[in-house]
């Protein structure tokens, strides 16, 4: 996913001759479409779960969740506002990058990071005021996995977006070469995506 | 010619090590990336993980602070495994680079291997990946297959003799769990890596840091599996299925088996991924999709089933591990979870998976008979398809494991009827294979030998599919050692006899020798014979009334079962001569040709072993793989003018 | 090339007749003491005569192959260029196609005759619990035993149920298995045929005590059964 074209500085070339490029798409960008494909079908084993306990299962309960317990749909939702807000300015920075706007990028960068974080702190603290937890039935567990699932892929996206500020104030990246950030903000819009059909089917179905 | 690797380490410039201090001295030992800096990390990163997870219990103030099932599942079969990969030096290059220091330029030093030692190290080599893969499964065959011996030994008679009942079960189970995770899957990614680069006339995988990566979670994985021995309560028990919700109530190991999947599973997503975008990316100019050979077609399709599929087992193992540990019901009726939703997630994956294990031997199959037969493959476009529609259809009959499983009965029949479809592209590819043969002049050398014994072996192991196919024979069939034999054909005789063609057909290319072809047949006819033997009676006890996964039976299917548990040894010797064969010719085989079979793909075009960066120019390919026959057709031709193409920043 | 086919037809021949004696002179399959499996069979022989010929035409084509046109390992000379030819790849994939679908359909039917269960059966719950069976009898004030007893002749529908894992309902001589899972019922339906002693076989992995997990089943006249059953009460 790393190419030494963004590696600070030239270097004598020792590698291997460069391969002969036989698609349009970048291999990097490619790998990364297929690693998302595979991450969506790790959410698909979640959603199958999710399926055989709310849908197949002859004792799934009447209402969801069961009585008494509630899914806080409130919070989540303003918690998916900053979601969907983090990838217009993740878009942002991309844009600002390529047009050679620092600034701007770096600014977008950081306020897509404290969006993230502000969501994956607030769905810990959903965490701790839910009422009940992972031994309260089968609908904690699929709840849980869901939300855990997607706070994981958060983290993980949080972790890039890091790297991506990090390496952005030492001034890695230039309108020519920006993979480094396009990279990282593929998978953020991803993450971004899978919460919403995590919001919609858990929440709110 | 073996002196490619000689030479190259006498103009030593591709190395330049100055990046590092220098070997030998203490602190490189220590500190530099190596088994080492490996083995302290990892304990290391053990104690890490322990820490967290007795702070977050105290902080929360759950009781008791100490749990063993939550610190062996963080600590050890997460965190520690996290600090071995980094210490070996996986992650280095990555972690330079995100950190925003300079990375070390594009040396390449992890390029070739210069001694035996560096088969022991992250490299980056497709070509030294490859044999570390090789050569890794087959150290996870023998374990697997001697565990097999055992269980054979106690079940020569009825009864119990050797073994208590858990160990049998553990037996079996880690057994089936090597042979696939460890053996077959990486086996085929393995010869794949050395090979399709080769095939496409690229220098190397498209990440090739993730290739290295992707190896090295391999062991791990095995040294989990075979760790969960050591715990109290034996090693994993459930079977190599591990349904719920007996897997929910199996001790400490079956966490072992769980956690082990996730990183045999990560290894094969990250491999199918490079293999995909090698596969696009990097093709040498004129080879279009048409022209490819058809074993990377095959690991074409594979690739996409990985990618698709292998998700789901990680997820059925997490939920598992969840209600082990975590006290959620996913699987436990009583709390409002749906056991058979195991099953159906287990199978979304592991019948596509059946198809990952036999695919890649398709591939392989098809290289050597056309090669051995000298006539191009019959009907190529038809095999090429005949892949993708496996790779469509296998994904719409997981529910044939679940014929007695109690799922709802309208799922049966159509579920029955895409299994039996399956017949149809794999037809085709057996009637081409015999079609290709037809007329040919064929040439009986072991790597022939094997793809013929398979053809036919994997005949009657898929004949014994659509018995299983079929729901009614099915109902009696199934969870008997029919199934026992039916994986077998399919897995021993389809899957483990191509392994063997291939390592034979390309051992002159991967080692620079020659293998021994005396021994190479001793070693098919002893494999082929003691194989019928041991595991075409299995068909007959397992109709009569024999159940799968049991240490004792009834008094009437004594006699058959000694007589398979002699031939089983047999079977075990018979491979004991495959790796004499190997080991000493490889140490010192006659020198190979760089093209010892004449044939036309990539790969034989240059030196045996080939070059560090495979081409010294990018080939220009011309036509089709297999133009046997046609006048002066070539599949490349190796213009010595033509620049290397830039890569577009 | 006349020539050749005759042989290669002969060679076929061989393969298939040495291939059925295999298949008849073995008892491959149990005695059927049930019409459940009795309709099983004739699936199993259909499955088996196709897979015959197949098995017979693809090694007759390999081994007549082999032995007419093999050539010593140093010969480099190439074989004739065919690189594939449309009608026979069509044929290749209809006729498959077309025996499948046969298969499939008698399953089908078959299936769906062996589910049909008919006015007032016998009823029976069979419950899994680590190692044993237990047999109810609903009909008879929930009478409950350790052996299985149904009379001759009688339609006896199963229902199964479990108290912890999964187990699996085997009569090899029924032919009729099926999957006692935690927290759902399934069902099975066996007509016996006739009288005698078998054994109940547990056939899914269940835990240390799997393979011991098992049961006797008999089948008796109406007469003794509803003697049997009076004594459970
Ligand atoms: C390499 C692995 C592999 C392969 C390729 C296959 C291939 C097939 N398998 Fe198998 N299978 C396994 C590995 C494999 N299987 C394993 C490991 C299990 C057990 C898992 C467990 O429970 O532990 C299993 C179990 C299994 C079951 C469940 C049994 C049970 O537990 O009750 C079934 C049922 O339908 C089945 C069917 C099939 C079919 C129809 C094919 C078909 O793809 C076969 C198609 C091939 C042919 C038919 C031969 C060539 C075709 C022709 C020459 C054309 C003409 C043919 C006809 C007209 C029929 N398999
Ligand atoms: C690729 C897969 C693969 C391979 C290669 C094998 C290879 C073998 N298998 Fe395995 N098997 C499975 C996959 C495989 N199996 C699976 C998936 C199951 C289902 C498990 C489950 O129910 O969960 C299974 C189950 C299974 C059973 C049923 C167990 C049960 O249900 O109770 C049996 C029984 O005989 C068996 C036997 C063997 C034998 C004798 C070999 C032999 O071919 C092994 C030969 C190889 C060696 C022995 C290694 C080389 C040895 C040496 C170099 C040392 C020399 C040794 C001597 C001289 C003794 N296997
Ligand atoms: Cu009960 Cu096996
Ligand atoms: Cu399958």
């Amino acid at each position: 996913m790393t190419s030494h074209a963004e590696a600070l500085g030239h270097h004598e070339h020792h590698g291997p001759p460069a391969a002969h490029q036989s698609s349009r798409v970048d291999p990097r960008v490619l790998g990364m479409f297929l690693f998302i494909a595979s991450e969506a079908m790790i959410f698909g084993s979640f959603f199958a779960a999710y399926f055989f306990v709310r849908v197949v299962n002859p004792d799934a309960p009447g209402t969801w969740p069961p009585e008494p317990f509630h899914f806080p749909v409130f919070v989540a939702g303003v918690n998916t506002i900053i979601l969907v807000t983090s990838s217009f300015t993740m878009h942002w920075a991309l844009q600002s990058i390529k047009r050679g706007q620092r600034t701007a990028f770096l600014a977008g960068m950081v306020l897509t990071f404290l969006m993230g974080l502000a969501f994956l702190l607030t769905q810990v603290i959903e965490y701790l005021h839910v009422g009940f937890n992972t031994g309260d039935g089968a609908f904690a567990s699929v709840f849980f996995g869901l939300t855990g699932l997607h706070g994981a892929h958060v983290a993980v996206g949080l972790s890039l977006l890091g790297m991506v500020i990090i390496r952005g104030f030492r001034g890695h990246y230039s309108p020519e070469h920006h993979h480094g950030v396009e990279l990282p903000g593929i998978y953020w819009h991803f993450v971004d995506v899978m919460w919403i059909v995590v919001y919609a089917t858990v929440y709110l179905i | 010619m073996t002196t490619t690797h000689e030479t190259q380490q006498t103009t030593t410039p591709q190395y330049p090590e100055h990046f590092e201090p220098p070997r030998g001295t203490a602190y490189r030992l220590l500190f530099g990336p190596g088994l080492v800096r490996g083995a302290w990390m990892g304990a290391l990163f053990f104690v890490l993980g322990t820490l967290l997870v007795v702070g977050l219990r105290a902080w929360w103030g759950w009781d008791p602070v100490w749990l063993w099932p939550v610190i062996i599942t963080v600590a050890g079969l997460t965190a520690a495994p996290i600090g071995f990969l980094a210490g070996i030096g996986a992650f280095d290059y990555w972690l330079y680079y995100l950190s925003g220091r300079p990375t070390r330029p594009e040396d390449h030093s992890g390029h070739g291997a210069r001694s035996w030692r560096d088969y022991f190290r992250v490299n980056t080599d497709h070509k030294v990946i490859g044999i570390q893969y090789i050569v890794t499964t087959f150290v996870f065959f023998v374990i697997g297959g001697l565990f097999a011996m055992i269980f054979r030994a106690e079940l020569a008679q009825p009864g119990l003799q050797f073994v208590n009942s858990q160990e049998f079960n553990g037996l079996v189970s880690a057994h089936a769990t090597l042979m696939i995770f460890l053996f077959i899957i990486p086996a085929f990614a393995g010869i794949a890596n050395y090979v399709v680069p080769l095939m496409l006339g690229a220098p190397d995988m498209a990440f090739p840091r993730l290739n290295a990566l992707s190896f090295w979670l391999l062991p791990i994985a095995g040294v989990m599996f075979l760790a969960s021995f050591l715990t109290p309560g034996g090693s994993f028990a459930a079977g190599w299925t591990g349904y719920a919700p007996l897997a929910e109530g199996q001790p400490l190991g079956q966490t072992f088996f769980n956690m082990g999947v996730q990183w045999a599973g990560a290894s094969s997503v990250m491999t199918a991924l490079n293999f995909l975008v090698t596969i696009i990316t990097m093709r040498a100019p004129g080879m279009t999709f048409w022209r490819m050979p058809l074993l990377v077609w095959a690991n074409f399709t594979t690739s996409l089933l990985v990618v698709v599929a292998t998700p789901f087992i990680a997820g059925s193992q997490f939920f598992v591990l969840f209600d082990r540990v975590m006290h959620t019901d996913f699987f436990i009726p009583e709390g409002g979870g749906y056991v058979l939703g195991y099953q159906h997630i287990f199978w979304f994956y592991s019948h596509p998976a059946v198809y990952i294990m036999m695919l890649p031997g398709f591939g392989i199959v098809s290289e050597v008979i056309s090669t051995m037969a000298r006539k191009p493959i019959f009907g190529y476009r038809l095999m090429a398809l005949s892949l993708v529609g496996i790779l469509v259809l296998g994904f719409s009959v997981w529910a044939h494991h679940m014929f007695v499983a109690g799922m709802a009965d309208w799922l049966r029949v159509p579920m029955m009827i895409t299994t039996l479809l399956i017949a149809v592209p794999t037809g085709i590819k057996v009637f081409s294979w015999t079609a290709t043969l037809w007329r040919g002049r064929i040439r009986l050398t072991t790597p022939m030998l094997f793809a013929l014994g398979f053809v036919t072996m994997f005949v009657i192991g898929g004949l014994s599919g659509i018995y299983l196919g079929s729901v009614p024979v099915d109902i009696h069939a199934s969870d008997t050692y029919f199934v026992v034999a039916h994986i077998h054909y399919v897995l021993f005789g389809g899957s483990v006899f191509t392994i063997f063609a291939g390592i034979y057909y390309w051992f002159p290319k991967m080692t620079g020798r020659m293998y021994d072809e005396r021994l190479g047949k001793l070693h098919f006819w002893a494999t082929f014979i003691s194989f019928n033997l041991t595991f075409f009676p299995m068909h007959y006890v397992g109709l009569r009334g024999m159940p799968r996964r049991v240490f004792d039976y009834a008094e009437a299917f004594g006699d058959l079962n000694f007589v398979i548990s002699i031939a089983s040894f047999a079977l075990g010797a018979s491979t004991v001569v495959f790796f004499y064969n190997m080991v000493t010719s490889w140490a010192r085989g006659p020198v190979a040709e760089a093209n010892p079979w004449g044939a036309h793909t990539l790969e034989w075009q240059v030196s045996s072993p080939p070059p560090i960066f495979n081409f010294d120019e990018i080939p220009q390919v011309v036509a089709g793989p297999y133009e046997y026959g046609v006048a002066g057709a070539r599949h490349a031709v190796m213009s010595p003018a033509r620049e290397a193409q830039e890569v577009p920043a | 090339m006349r020539k050749g086919i005759v042989q290669l037809v002969a060679i076929g021949v061989v393969i298939a007749v040495a291939t059925t004696l295999v298949a008849v002179l073995f008892q491959w399959l149990p005695t059927s003491a049930s019409e459940e499996f009795d309709r099983i069979q004739d699936v199993y022989w259909l499955v088996t005569i196709i897979s015959i010929a197949i098995f017979a035409l693809v090694t007759a084509l390999i081994v007549f192959s082999v032995w007419k046109w093999r050539v010593s390992p140093d010969d480099d000379e190439d074989g004739p260029p065919i690189h594939g030819n449309t009608t026979i790849e069509i044929v290749w994939t209809a006729i498959p196609a077309l025996l499948v679908l046969v298969i499939g359909i008698v399953s089908a039917v078959v299936l769906a005759r062996n589910g049909e269960a008919g006015t007032r059966p016998l009823r029976v719950e069979a419950v899994g619990q680590q190692f044993a069976w237990r047999f109810v009898y609903p009909d008879y004030e929930n009478a409950t035993s350790g052996e299985l007893v149904l009379p001759v002749g009688k339609e006896a529908q199963f229902t199964m149920r479990s108290v912890d894992v999964i187990h699996s309902f085997w009569v090899p001589e029924f032919g009729q298995k099926m999957d006692a899972v935690p927290g759902i019922e399934t069902t099975i339906l066996v007509t016996p045929t006739r009288t005698g002693e078998f054994p109940v076989v547990c056939a899914e992995l269940c835990g240390l005590g799997h393979a011991t997990m098992r049961a006797k089943a008999r089948v008796v006249s109406e007469a003794e059964f509803e003697d049997w059953i009076a004594e459970q009460r």
